[in-house]
């Protein structure tokens, strides 16, 4: 009797520990019979080292294998190295890759070459596309990820702002806010003009020298690293005014004489003022690139910055990893005159809306089972837990989850401005030869940033070598 | 006679095949794409253009800087590696206590993978929390490789030096022992010096080895990428970025395949005319013995 009671009890355990795993699937027999024809196929794909394609890593290829019997072999590397791969088999058509990692920017160089699969055919098949899938539940990013005719090339899993980031506990000490005031004479609050910004940077690298504390009122990813180029294209510039990496979308031209903005007097000034910034930020700051800039906010030494918000999740919550847990808070970014207007106006933007997509390569040979796994990292009922885990929304319906109506109150309303203000912010502008021209801006940008050739001659530079690399591509 | 030819080939043929088609293949495609200008995101991806590539390349300032910084690269970390690898390895022929430990320990940044060193390196000179930038600021020297340029080429050489001089080290301890005796009793009849012995018997009969570790070396530092991508990626701005660097970033991020295969053409010409001039100064010094 005593046997049987506690078979009855092990049995009971089981059946919940089965549901716990599977708590976040609405229709697990759906998944089970969509996967069937696919089962103990290996699929495998590549993706960068960033907290989403961890989290899909960790937690949604475990989950699916263990439903399906489909075996995900997940590889998430550096940046560099995953573009590398990615584009080595894209070319190659060797099939490594059966799903890939497809971030918002290199999408226009991969429909260019044609490397990716239309996924349209795959979303009209019912057999292997779930009934909740739900494409009109995706957020305007996954425009982003369409060609010309509205086909789908990829399904974005990720989606965030590069947005001002600050320290509450900082900006709402009665001292520290009476010393600013004394010194500038207006109250510290959230910088709306690059000036206040400079004043807020100012004001606490040097209160943390006072003091004797490691705090630096700006930080930013300068290192001798494509994200140089990417914080000044991306971020800093469009801020300023200065839309599309200062490239005429029209003619395919960076100088002014050739109608770009590139080296035009906004752009300098802008780049002029980012250099001048350093000075303010930690002493290693050169040698930062994103991710740095994340894991030096989150230690608790800077008062205020723009960075990737990919990585708020854990700078807001995890107290393990973050010093300043419950600490902040996020706003748009301090933006030039006009600037904020022409973006409410739909004619200019105001940042970078980062994010990336899985996508199935040309080439892959199990499309079938990679689509499966694709719908299943985005399954409406996972993505407040993912979003948990690594502070992205992609489904418009995420942004009702409880899970995130939480998170919004940790991370200082970052969910409710990327949900109502989201729309300032833009993607990387249609370059298809964005690759090589990263290389261009990094070598000019870098430059300037070591100290080797000023701000403004390395962009009369810069745009001179854009317009003999568009000329010599071919645009 | 005939069954043996055919034994000979047999065993040959793996190393032939594998050599055929990682080695003689590759570089003849190399050759053909270095006639072309292939760049995967241009309109035109492949365009013949013969011998463009290589007059480019002799008025590419960017080339032209990177491969005298490589150059000089190549000079410091040879010109200290050697000198310092030959007096470790004659301190090493001496008997003290505790030889044993410190040439185990001397031999471990050997054992290691040149990724690692470079990671060792970024945490040991990281400007925030790095231990050597810490001990420069005690004796009042800002150390900060990003923002100044020949700090970070120094640092990169002294990351080579740590990494590579005790595989010199090994090579002339071996050199040493391998030595015969006969000169250094005669030297001690005539009445030599530690030093004159050692300039006048060892250096001479050691040349041979000095100069196949040098051959080494200059093609290995020549080509030197993972520890220095880690350190600096070629950084601050352009001040280590190396020939390989250089040719890595415009093969990976620029995509100019044409352009990079003239480039890897030149380099490999250029490292055949070093490792030839050092063959030629080896067997004259071999004859000269």
């Amino acid at each position: 009797m005593k046997k049987l009671g506690v078979a009855i009890l092990l049995v009971g355990m089981l059946v919940l520990a089965s549901s716990w795993c599977f708590a976040a699937v609405n229709n697990p027999e759906w998944w089970q019979k969509a996967a069937e024809p696919y089962k103990g196929v290996v699929i495998k794909g590549i993706s960068e080292s960033t907290p989403p394609s961890k989290a899909m890593v960790e937690v949604a290829a475990p989950e699916f294998e263990k439903l399906t019997g489909i075996k995900v072999e997940f590889e998430v590397t550096s940046w560099d190295e995953m573009y590398n791969k990615s584009i080595q088999d894209l070319q190659s058509g060797a099939g490594i890759y059966d799903f890939i990692y497809v971030e918002q920017d290199i999408i226009y160089a991969y429909l260019a070459q044609k490397w990716l699969t239309n996924l349209n055919p795959f979303i009209a098949n019912a057999n292997i596309t779930n009934p909740d899938f739900d494409v009109e539940d995706f957020t305007t990013f996954i425009n982003y990820f369409k060609d010309a005719e509205g086909n789908i090339y990829a399904i974005p899993f990720e989606a965030f702002l590069k947005a001002y980031i600050y320290r509450t506990d900082l900006f709402n000490d009665p001292e520290i806010k009476a010393a600013f005031k004394a010194k500038y004479g207006y109250d510290l609050a959230v910088p709306t003009t690059w000036e206040q910004y400079t004043d807020i940077a100012k004001f606490f690298t040097e209160y943390g020298k006072e003091k004797g504390i490691e705090l630096y009122g700006h930080v930013a990813q300068a290192k001798t690293h494509p994200c140089v180029a990417y914080e000044m294209c991306e971020t800093i510039w469009p801020a300023w005014g200065v839309y599309n990496w200062g490239i005429n979308m029209e003619n395919m031209r960076a100088s002014v004489d050739k109608g770009g903005t590139l080296n035009s007097d906004q752009a300098k000034k802008a780049f002029r003022w980012y250099v001048d910034m350093l000075q303010y930020a930690p002493p290693g700051v050169r040698t930062y690139t994103w991710d740095e800039t994340g894991a030096v906010f989150g230690a608790g030494k800077i008062a205020q910055g723009i960075i990737y918000l990919e990585n708020l999740g854990w700078i807001a919550t995890d107290a393990s990893k973050s010093a300043v847990v419950g600490k902040i808070a996020v706003a748009l970014p301090p933006t030039a005159p006009g600037v904020m207007d022409a973006a409410k106006a739909g004619k200019g933007y105001i940042g970078y809306y980062d994010g990336g997509a899985l996508g199935i390569p040309h080439s892959a040979k199990n499309k079938e089972a990679a689509w499966l796994f694709i719908q299943w990292c985005m399954r409406k009922e996972w993505q407040g837990e993912f979003a948990k885990m690594a502070t992205r929304v992609v489904r418009k319906s995420t942004f009702e989850d409880p899970l995130v109506k939480d998170l919004d109150a940790q991370t200082g309303g970052y969910f409710t401005m990327l949900k109502d203000q989201g729309y300032l912010f833009a993607g990387a502008p249609a370059l298809p030869m964005h690759r090589p021209l990263n290389e261009v801006y990094l070598k000019w940008i870098s430059k300037a940033v070591a100290g080797e050739i000023s701000p403004e001659d390395a962009l009369d530079n810069l745009a001179k070598e854009v317009d003999q690399l568009m000329e010599d591509l071919g645009y | 006679m005939k069954e043996n030819r055919k034994q000979v080939w047999g065993l040959i043929a793996p190393t032939l095949f594998l050599m055929i088609f990682i080695g003689v293949i590759p570089v003849i495609y190399v050759i053909y794409l270095s006639a072309f200008k292939y760049n995967v995101f241009a309109k035109i991806p492949f365009r013949y253009t013969g011998f463009n590539n290589f007059r480019k390349l002799v008025f590419d300032p960017d080339f032209l800087k990177s491969l005298r910084l490589g150059l000089t690269f190549v000079a410091l970390c040879c010109g200290i590696e050697l000198p310092l690898g030959l007096l470790i390895a004659n301190l090493l022929t001496l008997n003290f206590k505790g030889k044993g430990i410190f040439r185990t320990i001397m031999t471990l940044p050997l054992a290691m993978a040149p990724i690692s060193i470079g990671s060792i390196w970024v945490l040991i000179t990281n400007p925030d929390f790095g231990p050597l930038p810490f001990l420069f600021r005690k004796i009042g020297i800002e150390y900060n490789m990003g923002i100044n340029a020949n700090q970070a080429f120094f640092t990169t050489v002294l990351v080579d030096i740590w990494h590579w001089t005790p595989f010199v080290v090994l090579t002339f301890m071996a050199g040493l022992t391998s030595l015969p005796n006969q000169p250094y009793e005669a030297a001690l009849v005539d009445g030599a010096n530690r030093w004159q012995t050692f300039r006048y018997v060892t250096i001479p009969l050691l040349k041979p080895v000095i100069l196949t570790t040098l051959f080494i070396r200059v093609m290995d530092t020549f080509r030197v990428f993972d520890e220095v991508w880690m350190l600096t990626s070629g950084g601050p701005g352009t001040a280590t970025r190396y020939v390989s660097i250089h040719l890595v970033r415009m093969v990976l991020q620029s995509m100019e395949y044409g352009y990079s295969s003239a480039m890897s053409l030149f380099l490999l010409y250029l490292t055949i005319i070093i490792c030839f001039l050092l063959l030629t100064f080896i067997s004259s010094s071999q004859e000269a013995t």
